[in-house]
């Protein structure tokens, strides 16, 4: 891919959801690029309409009206399958709410992506693979537990796992520390910058917490549908260093 | 990926227990009925092709003298029975006629049968080697008697079940010796059968009882025909062989109506003129419509129903099997009404799991599931439901046929085919009901079933 070919590119893009009588406007003609490598932050209040610009990028919606391009290519024209493969391939998912399998171990859980590849991958092989990625978050040991036996972060770590294992070149957001205490939210951005900086994945993250956005490096400000500022973040946090600095975490409950 | 989604079917399937149980009754009730229903008529179906197979319905009486022969004026059955008309010669000559199966001289008079101090009064019946064959009895002890003992008039006696009760009780008389008549016979078997008045008889052979009696004629032929259907072109030919051998005249026989009578006519039915048969002969189906009326009655009845040489056995076996079929289609009807019901019950519990795991149908389509991975998943699952249902279903079927058939005495006979076709009924039903709910799972938008609370 050509660097000057962005790897996301929307145009005017709208989004309105009919709410009986009242049209609710969540995308007022929103228009971005984002370039391979990039960590963008996208801050706003709720209901600014941050989280369906997300679930449009991440193609687990359609926009009203205006185009999407990823990797130069139009998403409203792909066939149903072919959205899929991309959101299996190409796409990561970190949800504020984790969305894992409940009554499913950590480990089965991870494997999922594998399952629905374009091409079948033996068992043995789902199994080590989604092990190497447990234990490159830090729960190899807990494979086998089930989401309502681990702790919010390590259950949002099991998230990341998921979402990594297919190497994405894009990872997708959405209030991933919401539900996080601030050790553990430091941490998973620590996982993050990492991830930029280490495989070059390009990472859009939805916040509403501007502290949480000064880890990216880019912000964008998002109101009422529209973006009001975008900018490159010049005072950029490192979750490293703060790691560092914090006390040692009280044993987390497994 | 199939075994993948099995995976997760099972899984699903052992979360909520009682409803996949419940849910998987419907369908056991809906296969075992359609199991059961294809016992049944296959089970009826060989029933009554084995008792068209059966002797009791090919069997054709001719017997020595006429209801009419005393003369038609005066309309009283004589001699019947009791005539010297009828010659060994006469059963070896039917023998040879085309369609003929077993062909049996008989001898019958009633005396006394005595083991020690007990003596019954009973029918002796002589007859020929072939006769145990042509009533299709079964021997629990010894065997009939042989051709060879009839060839020489041999001092031997099979007992029927009922007559040997009476005499020995639960011992087995095979060896011992009766006396019949004052006559020592031995014992060779003991003989059972459905007809209570045969089981009370003692079977010697013909030729002995020719000389018990003192005479060289015979009183009955018993014909076996080859099918059902023939008796009536049988009887008639019987009838003209017996007449040409008996040189009564050569003119050709009345139309088939009467002949199949054996001879019984109301007066001035038959054409005038003719020598009157010194013989009857009677198929089953006339003997048993006729059985215990009076001679004039049942002769009336037998001449007023032209149709009667045309009810031969193999029209009462389509009548049998024309109400099995109705039973079978009543069945049918029942086993599609529970499948329809149980396949309902499938479609219920797997709606109400579509929309309890709408976010996990959401989970999967974030992570790349395709419209058919989620098709496909809850196909599978509702296919297992059915298959369990199938498996249960047959068992029940099985235990099912085996109360019919004990309880009610009703023949059931569960084939291969039956279960094969049972268990794929099942999960052609599986399909079917499974198809809506798993279509309407995978149709789900993504971000809609993510959101879904």
């Amino acid at each position: 891919m050509t660097p000057n070919v962005p790897v996301i590119s929307i145009k005017k893009l709208t989004k309105t959801y009919q709410m009986g009588d009242v049209a609710v406007h969540a995308l007022r003609s929103v228009s971005l690029d984002i370039q391979a490598g990039e960590f963008v932050t996208v801050v706003g209040p709720s209901g600014s309409g941050k989280s369906t610009l997300m679930h449009i990028l991440g193609c687990l919606d359609q926009p009203t009206s205006g185009q999407y391009f990823l990797d130069g290519k139009d998403v409203s024209r792909l066939s149903d399958d072919e959205v899929s493969t991309v959101r299996n391939k190409k796409i990561g998912f970190v949800f504020q709410g984790f969305n894992l399998l409940t009554r499913t171990s950590a480990l089965e859980n991870v494997e999922l992506p594998l399952l629905y590849g374009p091409d079948p991958v033996s068992a043995t092989e789902r199994r080590a693979r989604a092990m190497a990625a447990l234990e490159a978050v830090g729960l190899g040991s807990r494979y086998e537990h089930h989401p309502n036996q681990l702790s919010g972060g390590q259950q949002q770590r099991v998230a990341i796992a998921r979402a990594l294992l297919n190497n994405p070149s894009i990872l997708l957001a959405d209030e991933p520390t919401g539900n996080l205490d601030s050790r553990t939210s430091v941490e998973v951005m620590d996982i993050f910058q990492s991830l930029k900086k280490e495989r070059g994945i390009t990472i859009v993250l939805i916040t509403h917490e501007p502290d949480v956005a000064a880890y990216g490096s880019r912000i964008i400000s998002f109101r009422d549908g529209v973006i009001t500022s975008d900018e490159l973040n010049t005072r950029r946090r490192t979750a490293r260093g703060e790691l560092a600095e914090l006390p040692e975490p009280l044993e987390e409950s497994a | 990926m199939l075994g993948t989604s099995l995976k997760i079917a099972q899984k699903a399937l052992k979360r909520n227990k009682l409803r996949t149980g419940l849910a998987v009754l419907g369908m056991t009730i809906g296969v075992a009925a359609v199991l059961t229903m294809f016992a049944l008529g296959t089970g009826a179906q060989q029933s009554v092709s084995s008792d068209v197979k059966s002797a009791g319905t090919t069997l054709i009486f001719v017997r020595a003298g006429n209801f009419t022969r005393g003369g038609e004026e005066s309309r009283i059955p004589t001699g019947l029975g009791s005539a010297t008309s009828l010659m060994p010669d006469d059963a070896d000559a039917i023998a040879r006629i085309s369609g003929v199966k077993y062909v049996s001289a008989n001898v019958k008079y009633r005396t006394w049968v005595e083991d020690g101090g007990q003596r019954e009064y009973t029918q002796v019946v002589g007859a020929d080697s072939d006769y145990a064959k042509q009533y299709d009895w079964s021997f629990v002890k010894g065997r009939y008697f042989r051709h060879g003992a009839v060839e020489d008039a041999e001092p031997v006696v099979v007992l029927g079940s009922t007559l040997r009760d009476k005499l020995f009780g639960d011992e087995n008389p095979v060896g011992k010796q009766v006396q019949i008549h004052n006559q020592p016979y031995k014992v060779v078997g003991v003989f059972e059968t459905a007809d209570e008045d045969q089981s009370d008889t003692a079977v010697i052979p013909y030729t002995t009882a020719q000389k018990t009696v003192g005479t060289s004629s015979i009183q009955m032929i018993t014909v076996s025909a080859e099918q059902a259907g023939d008796a009536t072109r049988i009887s008639q030919d019987i009838r003209t062989l017996l007449r040409t051998r008996h040189h009564l005249d050569n003119q050709p026989v009345q139309p088939a109506g009467s002949a199949a009578l054996g001879g019984l006519q109301m007066p001035g039915a038959g054409s005038g003129g003719e020598t009157p048969d010194d013989f009857t002969v009677k198929t089953q189906a006339s003997e048993a419509l006729t059985k215990g009326l009076n001679t004039s009655v049942a002769a009336f009845i037998l001449a007023n129903m032209p149709q009667m040489d045309q009810t031969n056995s193999q029209e009462m076996a389509g009548t049998l099997s024309r109400a099995g079929s109705t039973m079978t289609a009543l069945l049918a009807a029942i086993a599609t009404i529970s499948l329809i019901v149980g396949g309902i019950g499938i479609m219920n519990i797997m709606l109400v799991s579509v929309t309890e795991r709408t976010r996990e149908i959401g989970i999967r389509r974030a992570i790349g599931a395709r419209q058919r991975d989620v098709l496909q998943q809850f196909l599978v699952e509702a296919v297992s439901l059915s298959a369990f249902g199938g498996v249960f279903g047959i068992v029940l079927g099985f235990l099912a046929a085996v109360v019919i058939t004990q309880v009610l005495g009703w023949p059931a006979e569960i084939s291969v085919t039956a279960v094969a076709l049972a268990f794929g009924i099942a999960g052609l039903t599986g399909v079917f009901f499974g198809f809506y709910p798993a279509r309407r799972a995978s149709r789900l938008s993504p971000i809609d079933a993510l959101r879904y609370e």
